[in-house]
């Protein structure tokens, strides 16, 4: 290792490394938008809100209350103040609503319970007030409006733009680990010399670059999680180090692990690539 | 490799272990040799001597397996160099010892693990090969500077250490172009003499050389190559005038 990082080496293992830890950063970005996809469409797909239309004031509002509070698709319910109602709309309508100037709100806001596929979760509702005699509707969130899918095609998105750009980044290593090979020609020379097969002259050439590649990924790797892992304090005040844990684990492991691999694959191709070929030069002259 | 009973092999069990026949070789630019007529058997030493760009290395890479005959036919070791796959290529070059007249090594590694590589290469271990390895340290004269970086070996211990490594894998053939580039006459005529040696192990020893007067050291068959046309010039010294020099 120590002979392999002199000179020149030194600046391609620098590259590697940039290369790895761009990868792995890459990787790491489209895993939290993935995360963050995931939860968004998980909490969309868990609210929504009931319209009592009979009996009206605040008696059918205390009633369907209590009626989705028992039921078991309802993890929680409760009617939704003017200010919360101006909150939304003053979002939605993109200017300030005054609470005061909305009328009395018949809106119940409930939070569901996970259940199994299949299962209309509407019309088991509406049954449940119907049996407490309400007469209400439930308004869950609008395919279109709400962003359903989208949240899934920024992250599918997200998922290939990596992947993409992991693509360059190995193609980058491949590259650069040509160009080890090329200080390696002596070497695959004296072995062509000696009677060794492609097979055996390149492939020396092209472990000692995996190896080196997969250094460089490591190191890499080990950058792209301190400075995932400094993104994530500056961007959640007061996180922890055991809530960081709770944070990056679940999704952080593959890119982090597949960015050394991947650095020593292509690093070990590329420069195997050419020293295969400095071999067929070598083994005959023209 | 050639197949059993071919007659490239029957050369071979005969003794012959070079045989070109009207060989014309060279490069995209044009043929260097023409019509070479060549043959070395076991335990002979030929010595091919003629000017500058005559075409010594070219005979050389021919008969290393690095070039390829033009027109003719060379059989070299038993096979049809012609027919010769990589592979079959690469292995029939484990059985070639080859001295370049700048001969490559790898310059971050030691003279003693320069000559071992073709030991290592036959997947041999260091115990095994160590006392075979230290026995052609000794053999060149190298036993000071075993542990030398190659970079940093003089010409001459160059020359030793390639010879040395030339030697490590027991080969049929020896190749030595131009061995005693570069050196006095005393140490050039102590190279030539190293590998002499060799043929009393069975090997047939080529060497190229300006110098027409190593004939002298070592008995040999000479040939004169000039504009790349090759002749015969005198037959084999009498052995024992060698064993007395």
């Amino acid at each position: 290792m120590r002979n392999a990082l002199a000179g020149i080496e030194r600046s391609l293992f620098l590259t590697l490394v940039f290369a790895a830890f761009a990868a792995a950063m890459a990787g790491l970005m489209a895993r939290a938008v993935d995360r963050i996809a995931d939860a968004y469409e998980r909490s969309r797909s868990d609210y929504a809100v009931v319209r009592v239309l009979a009996p009206e004031g605040p008696e059918g509002l205390a009633r369907a209350e209590t009626a989705l509070n028992n039921s078991p698709y309802v993890i929680s319910a409760a009617p939704m103040s003017a200010s919360r109602a101006a909150a939304l709309l003053g979002q939605w309508a993109g200017q300030a609503v005054r609470a005061e100037d909305l009328p009395p709100l018949r809106l119940v806001e409930i939070e569901l319970a996970p259940t199994t596929a299949g299962l209309d979760i509407h019309a088991e509702l509406v049954a449940v007030l119907a049996q407490n005699g309400v007469t209400g509707e439930v308004i869950g969130a609008s395919e279109e409006t709400a962003g359903a899918g989208v949240a899934h095609r920024i992250s599918v998105a997200a998922g290939w733009g990596a992947a993409a750009f992991a693509l360059i980044m190995a193609l980058i290593v491949a590259l650069g680990a040509r160009s080890l090979a090329a200080r390696k020609r002596e070497l695959v020379t004296v072995l062509t010399d000696l009677g060794a097969t492609r097979g055996r002259a390149a492939g020396q050439v092209g472990d000692e670059a995996a190896i080196i590649g997969l250094y460089a990924g490591l190191l890499g790797a080990a950058l792209a999680a301190a400075a995932s892992a400094a993104l994530l304090l500056l961007a959640i005040p007061g996180l922890g180090l055991g809530a960081m844990h709770e944070v990056i684990l679940p999704i952080d492991y593959a890119p982090l692990i597949a960015a050394p691999l991947g650095c020593a694959l292509a690093a070990g191709i590329g420069a195997r690539t050419a020293a295969s070929n400095f071999f067929a030069q070598a083994s005959r002259l023209t | 490799m050639p197949r059993s009973n071919s007659p490239e092999l029957d050369l071979f069990e005969r003794g012959v272990l070079v045989r070109l026949t009207q060989v014309d070789a060279g490069y995209r630019s044009g043929d260097v040799l023409r019509g070479i007529e060549f043959e070395v058997n076991r335990s002979e030493v030929a010595l091919v001597t003629g000017p500058a760009a005559a075409g010594k290395t070219t005979l050389i890479h021919l008969l290393r397996l690095a070039l390829q005959p033009t027109a003719g036919r060379a059989v070299i070791l038993g096979a049809d160099a012609r027919r010769l796959n990589m592979t079959w290529r690469a292995r029939l070059k484990r059985h070639i010892g080859y001295v370049a007249e700048n001969p490559s090594f790898i310059e971050n590694w030691s003279a003693y693990e320069n000559i071992a590589l073709p030991l290592k290469l036959m997947g041999r271990k260091p115990a095994e090969y160590a006392p075979d390895v230290q026995e052609l340290v000794e053999f060149v004269g190298l036993n000071a500077d075993a542990g030398t970086l190659a970079s940093q070996l003089s010409g001459a211990q160059r020359r030793r250490a390639a010879i040395a490594r030339a030697l490590a894998g027991k080969p049929d053939l020896i190749l030595a172009d131009d061995p005693t580039a570069g050196m006095s006459p005393a140490d050039g005529k102590r190279i030539v003499r190293l590998l002499a040696e060799m043929r009393r192990v069975g090997a047939a020893i080529v060497i190229t050389s300006q110098d027409q007067g190593l004939a002298e050291v070592a008995p040999t068959t000479s040939w004169r190559l000039e504009r790349g046309r090759l002749t015969p010039v005198s037959a084999v010294e009498d052995a024992e005038d060698y064993e007395a020099t």
